[in-house]
């Protein structure tokens, strides 16, 4: 049994020689967050082009997805998720999309259906395009026609108090005085 | 709705399965049949929308702990695990040792709870109504415990917050947990041995590859019952899984009886964790002395991707924090968001309409942390 | 297998069932269930600090009415338990002890407005 220092020491020495491997096999600079946790950021045109990478070199699980609107950037950040059962690290790809004109490859090469499922939730409620992804039909919102409900300008509760709720209820008035 | 995607299928006719399916959970697939035959197979979820991603841009880490029980109704207390590490991480807490044991047992008992759903559910569905009362009888010995400890038989109401747990255990509790282990043990007996004419159903059927369950993106029993040694506690240990002693059940199969038979295996290294960690217990604080009952998330800047192996398979928490009262962004990654969409389509394609519900149930399925 | 049977029938005609009967025996309810909420009204200090942590806003400070407005002059809290999760987090944050979840799970009523809940009514 090794100790705790040991595996340590053992861990640290693996996660450099990776961190290494990974900065000549993508040829983007690789940084580590903290244990088991590698990020890297990218230009969306190498988006494909390094996700194809990652994948051979053992990231072969792609977790998800994840959207975020910076609105005083005036950008979408997208974030890839991925993890190695070879390397037992995570890498996170991070892009930046302009915002007005939200558009980036799709990664269903790679992943197929995974990855299909998971740029339809962005598409619904970020208003994402994905460029070779043809099934972009609507995933959880049903007759939706406002702009995607998850953009940092959508107030959501200003949109429930116009539609749904009442100001003369006594129930309901509490809700039209909360700020924000 | 389906515009683009609708290619020229020969079907005779199609029909919903769900969501008003007794069981399926407030989720339909649109299958297109030619006779017995399913040709084509298409998730619909959304019934259960509820934008708990954007609801938590609006409230404080506390109240959202509250709100992250709510994922997903099964396994309350590991949803709330997630979302503790993601703003303990953030927030820089460090966790006493007492808490760590008593998260790491009460998210097994969860898990344990879980998979007798998941049995239940696998009974009510294919016609064994013994094996769902029984089921839901003995989860009721743990929802009995869960109340004691928690205070709510199924939602512990943010019971795993952001800096350790909400109160300690309550007296003689850990006898308790450990009277229910020879009941949990009679009844993971039962589900391996009942019945053989009914289990006999699922095999070979909804094969899924090793290959196809990791491009698909499956976790959980999914993944090990085809084969993949895959198990984040193990790769990636939070909490105190590192310590424990604790095997990975796999099948090499990949069809529904070998994904519900992983399941059954790790009710057993369930109630191996329990008794080490409750062996091990410490004494001490359960939450840091200085910290209040609301988390100053102002201090709090950065991100964090947070994994933990829930009874479904991985659960993921992406936390970004500005040093606002609220995150910036919480993004919610649930397992079964792969099982239900991909996977399930995939193997739904080209089998006999009795097979559904076998495949479908077996993949484990919960509709509202597909769509949160 | 015959007689396999046989010994689970006679050995389930003599052990107790799982479930109860209700109205004449019930389950043990906890001390720490979270049930209908206890208000010491003498001993709350009228920070507001449960309505500002309620996720529902269930909780609202209110005014006593007049005929008790002497004794008690600052903004008392009033549980709508129509909207409440039973959470407990009021509980948690006051600093008095005034608010406590109790064992009462049996909450349902007739009409909407019974779930109202004014600070002089709540159940001590």
């Amino acid at each position: 049994m090794m100790s705790a220092k040991d595996k340590q020491s053992k861990n640290k020495v693996v996660e450099e020689k990776l961190l290494e491997d990974l900065n000549s096999k993508l040829s983007a600079s690789v940084q580590c967050q903290k244990t088991r946790r590698l990020f890297v950021l990218i230009d969306p045109d190498q988006l494909v082009d390094t996700c194809t990478k990652a994948y051979e070199s053992g990231f072969e699980h792609l977790s998800t997805i994840a959207a975020t609107d910076w609105l005083e950037e005036g950008k979408i950040e997208l974030t890839y998720h991925l993890w190695s059962y070879s390397h037992n690290h995570l890498l996170t790809i991070k892009t930046k999309i302009d915002r007005k004109k939200p558009k980036i490859s799709s990664i269903n090469s790679i992943w197929g259906g995974n990855a299909e499922t998971c740029e339809r939730e962005c598409h619904e409620l970020f208003g994402v395009k994905f460029k070779g992804n043809l099934n972009l039909t609507p995933l959880f919102l049903e007759d939706w026609e406002g702009p995607p409900p998850f953009l940092k300008d959508f107030n959501w509760r200003e949109y429930v108090k116009k539609e749904d709720y009442d100001q003369s209820n006594p129930r309901e008035k509490v809700y039209f005085e909360v700020k924000k | 709705m389906t515009k683009i995607n609708e290619q020229k299928v020969n079907s005779d006719f199609a029909m919903n399965f769900g969501p008003a399916h007794p069981g399926s959970g407030n989720f339909a697939i649109k299958v297109e049949m030619r006779g017995e035959r399913v040709l084509k197979a298409t998730a619909d979820p959304g019934y259960l929308h509820r934008g708990f991603e954007k609801l938590m841009e609006y409230r404080e880490p506390m109240q959202n702990s509250v709100l992250s029980d709510r994922v997903c109704v099964l396994e309350p207390l590991q949803w709330n695990l997630v979302h503790a590490e993601a703003v303990d991480y953030l927030m820089g807490y460090e966790i006493p040792e007492r808490a760590k044991y008593i998260r790491v047992i009460l998210a097994e008992l969860s898990r344990i709870q879980s998979h007798f759903i998941w049995y239940a559910v696998l009974s009510l569905g294919t016609g064994f109504m013994t094996g769902f009362n029984i089921s839901i009888g003995y989860r009721d010995y743990i929802l009995d415990v869960l109340n004691l400890i928690t205070g709510g038989r199924v939602y512990p109401a943010g019971y795993i917050c952001p800096g350790g747990i909400r109160k300690d255990f309550p007296e003689k509790a850990e006898n308790k947990i450990l009277e229910l282990l020879p009941k949990i043990d009679y009844m993971r007996k039962f589900m391996l041995k009942e019945n053989p004419a009914w289990l006999s159903r699922f095999k070979e059927i909804g094969v899924l590859t090793k290959e196809e369950a990791i491009k698909f993106g499956a976790t959980g029993p999914v993944l090990r019952g085809s084969g993949v040694a895959a198990d984040v506690r193990r790769d990636d240990p939070y909490e105190i899984y590192d310590e424990l002693e604790f095997d990975i059940p796999v099948m090499d199969e990949g069809d529904a009886l070998a994904r519900f038979n992983v399941g059954v295996q790790e009710i057993e290294e369930s109630m191996k964790i329990i008794t080490q960690a409750i062996e091990r217990l410490p004494k001490g604080e359960v939450r840091t002395p200085t910290l209040k009952p609301i988390v100053k998330f102002q201090n709090a800047k950065g991100e964090i991707y947070i994994r933990n192996e829930l009874s479904r398979g991985e659960g993921a928490f992406y936390m970004v924090a500005t040093g606002q009262k609220t995150p910036y962004r919480v993004k919610i990654r649930g397992p079964s968001f792969t099982h239900m969409i991909p996977i399930v389509e995939h193997l739904l394609t080209g089998v006999d309409y009795a097979d559904v519900p076998a495949i479908y149930w077996s993949l484990y399925q919960c509709p509202a942390d597909v769509d949160r | 297998m015959k007689l396999g049977i046989i010994k689970e029938v006679f050995k389930n005609v003599f052990t107790k069932p799982m479930t109860l009967l209700f109205p004449f025996e019930r389950l043990e309810i906890p001390e720490r269930n979270r049930g209908e909420h206890s208000f010491d009204i003498d001993t709350c200090i009228s920070c507001g600090a449960c309505a500002r942590i309620c996720p529902n806003l269930a909780l609202e400070m209110i005014e006593a009415p007049p005929e008790m407005k002497e004794k008690y002059p600052k903004t008392y809290p009033q549980i709508d338990i129509g909207k409440c999760c039973f959470c407990g987090l009021c509980e948690d944050t006051c600093p008095k002890g005034s608010i406590k979840l109790t064992t009462n799970v049996f909450l349902a009523t007739f009409d909407k407005d019974d779930t109202v809940r004014s600070p002089m009514s709540w159940n001590k």
